[in-house]
Parts: C-alpha cells; structure tokens; sequence
C-alpha cells in the first residue's frame, strides 16, 4: 500500500506507487505494471436498465380498468380469471378444512384428563 | 347492470369476511393449543390464511377503486372517517400499556425496591441506540410527507424515490431495534420492568413492520401508476399510520427510556 497526503485536507490517503509521498526522494521499486483498472460497469441506456423502477414499464391501469369494468356479473374477486379461482379455491379449502381441524381439536382438548 | 341512484359503493359479495373470521377462531385455538399441547399446526394454518385473507381482500378493494372507479368522493370520505376511527383505537391500544407502566413506575413496589428502574436493573442508555432510533423515525416522517408533495405534484421520480426512502428507513429501524433487542441486559421475564418495555416496545416494533409494509404496497402501487396527483387515498392512509408509529415511539421514547432510566 502506498500513502500520499491528499491536496486540499493534507490527510493520509491511499495512492498509486507513483504518486506516492517519499519524503527523501527514494522511489522503492515501482511494480513493473499497475494493476487493471476496473472501472464499474458502463451506465445501462435507461430503455436498457433492469431494476431501475422510475420509468419502467408502461402505464397498464388503462387496461386493467377495461378488463374490471367488463361487464361479465362476475364478482371482483374471480374477475382475472384463473390466478383468482385458484387462489380462492386454496384459501376455501384451508378455511373449510381448517374450521373443522379445529372443532376436532377443540373437541379433543375439551375431554377430562383423568389422572 | 341496474344504475344506482346514489354515489356510494356497493360491493360485490366476498368471502374474505368469512376466512378472515375462520382464521381469527384458528389462530386463537392455536395458540391454545400450542400453549398447552405443544403443536402449532392450528397456529400456522390460521396465519396462512389470515396472510392470504389480507392479500385478497387489499387487492380486490384496489381493483374496486383503481380499476373499476367505485371510490367516489363520497365513498373516499367514508374510508377516510374508518382510518382516522382505526388509528384511534390503535391509540386507546397503546394508552393501556402506558397506563400499565406509569402505574407500576410512578410508585415502585417495595419488591422492586421502591425505585425505578428497579433494583438489578440496567436499563438501555436513551442516548445510544434508542436516540438514533429516534432520528431514524422523525427523519422517515419527513421524508413521507415529501413523498406526498411530490405525489401531490405528479413528481414521478422524486415521489419513488422518497418513498423508498421512508420505507428503508422504517427497515433500518427494526433492524436496529432487533439488534437492542438480542443485546439487551434484561428480558421480558425480568418482572415488571422487563414486561412493560418488551410488551410496549413490542407491539410499537410490530406496528413499524405494518406500516412498513403498508409503505411498501403503496411504493409498489406508485410504480405501476395507481395514484393520481389528486386522488392517492390509499398512501394518505398509509402515511397517517406511519406518522401515529413515530409518534407512539416518541411517547415510548419520553417515558419509558428516557424518564424510566
């Protein structure tokens, strides 16, 4: 690790071997080749970027709100169809069969323990 | 589809009120049944359920108002009325576990000592963790209402931005509550003492995840164009609920690590 004193501050910082303070003017032996550069990876196009949610992704309420306004007489909570039934169907089932679990249960616990 | 003669929302008929309510008498006998029996099964269906009642119900009222227009100005006064009616109950909430805390602190017991903090009890230094943590939520108060005025002003950019803001701060503060937590010199167990810091702070952390989350959604929300500049009622909501978390933490704050060291 090399050290020079930083322009303005004058603190301690890290620097290349040529930039290096030496205070008697010795220059140990310099590495005969600086380590690559690696610079971070080039700025993404914003068309191009992948996480970036500030543009992304066009505005699709227009179309959520024709197909919710559909007039079908189906409920809002099966109106997309397929993900909602299924989605349903799971949540029922774990309702059903979890009311009657716990009626067991509770029928179960409520017996005397006799000692 | 009959047009209705008046501007309030009449909903289509859902069985969120019904597995909500069979995840309620789940989640209760499980935790009966775990206390006592020692199996969770009861427990954990009634969270699941509970987690995909909350999930359905939110998204079909999002498709209510966004999507299918139902939230008039009518409509929208009422929701506002429930929230502020909400938040108030939640305050009535945390009055009692204040009220539990001045009682045993303003006057000691003799088994405590006659002091508070009671004897063999070292309390949390207000000004390390706690102090930050102070900062982190006043500063996430603010950035929310930034967040507001760049909804308000149709800031596309600003209003993202400051949102997640809010929200890692929020996160930032349950980490570092978490981190006091597992370092703390005392437990829940430590009588009195013990049981009014972690059951008050407790639930205030618990609240600071649902206000996170609520933040979350109406970040979610922003980024696919949910809220318009004049109509964002659902982040009102969410911001009023985050303002009554920073300030429940700054009575916590007052009274229990400050006065109560």
């Amino acid at each position: 690790m090399y050290y020079k004193f930083s322009d303005f501050t004058q603190k301690l910082t890290g620097s290349a071997p040529l930039a290096a303070y030496s205070p008697q003017g010795l220059r140990l032996g310099v590495p005969a080749e600086s380590p690559a550069m690696i610079f971070a990876t080039p700025t993404k196009l914003v068309s191009e970027a992948q996480a970036t949610v500030e543009y992304l992704g066009a505005n699709k309420v227009p179309d959520f709100q024709r197909l919710f306004q559909a007039s079908d007489s189906i409920p809002v909570h099966l109106k997309r169809g397929l993900p909602d039934r299924l989605l349903y169907r799971t949540t029922m089932a774990l309702t059903l069969g979890g009311a009657l679990y716990c009626l067991v249960a509770l029928y179960i616990t409520a017996q005397p323990r006799n000692k | 589809m009959a047009h209705q003669a008046h501007a309030y929302h009449m909903v289509d008929p859902s069985p969120w009120p019904l597995t909500g309510a069979i995840s309620a008498l789940l989640m209760t006998s499980g935790l009966a049944t775990w206390w006592h029996y020692k199996t969770t099964t009861l427990l954990f269906l009634g969270t699941t359920l509970l987690l995909l009642t909350m999930f359905q119900w939110w998204r079909d009222i999002i498709r209510e108002s966004t999507f299918q227009g139902h939230h008039s100005t009518p409509v929208q006064k009422g929701l506002r009325y429930g929230m502020v009616l909400f938040i108030t109950s939640e305050v009535f909430f945390f009055i009692g576990f204040f009220w539990a805390f001045y009682h045993s602190s303003l006057a000691p017991a003799i088994e405590l000592g006659g002091l508070w903090p009671p004897t063999g009890i070292t309390p949390l230094d207000p000004f390390e963790v706690p102090l930050l943590n102070t900062a982190v939520l006043l500063a996430s108060g603010v950035t929310v209402t930034w967040a507001h005025h760049t909804i308000m002003e149709g800031a596309r950019k600003p209003a993202l931005q400051s949102l997640t803001l809010t929200v890692l701060l929020g996160l930032y503060f349950t980490a570092l509550q978490a981190m006091e937590y597992y370092e703390a010199p005392f437990t829940l167990a430590d009588g009195v003492y013990g049981c009014t810091f972690f059951v008050a702070t407790g639930f205030h952390g618990l609240h600071v995840i649902i206000g996170t989350t609520f933040l979350m959604v109406c970040l979610l929300r922003h980024t696919h164009y949910h809220f318009t500049s004049n109509h964002h009622f659902g982040f009102e909501a969410g911001a009023w609920y985050w303002h009554f978390v920073d300030v429940v933490w700054l009575f916590l704050y007052i009274s229990i690590y400050w006065w109560g060291s």
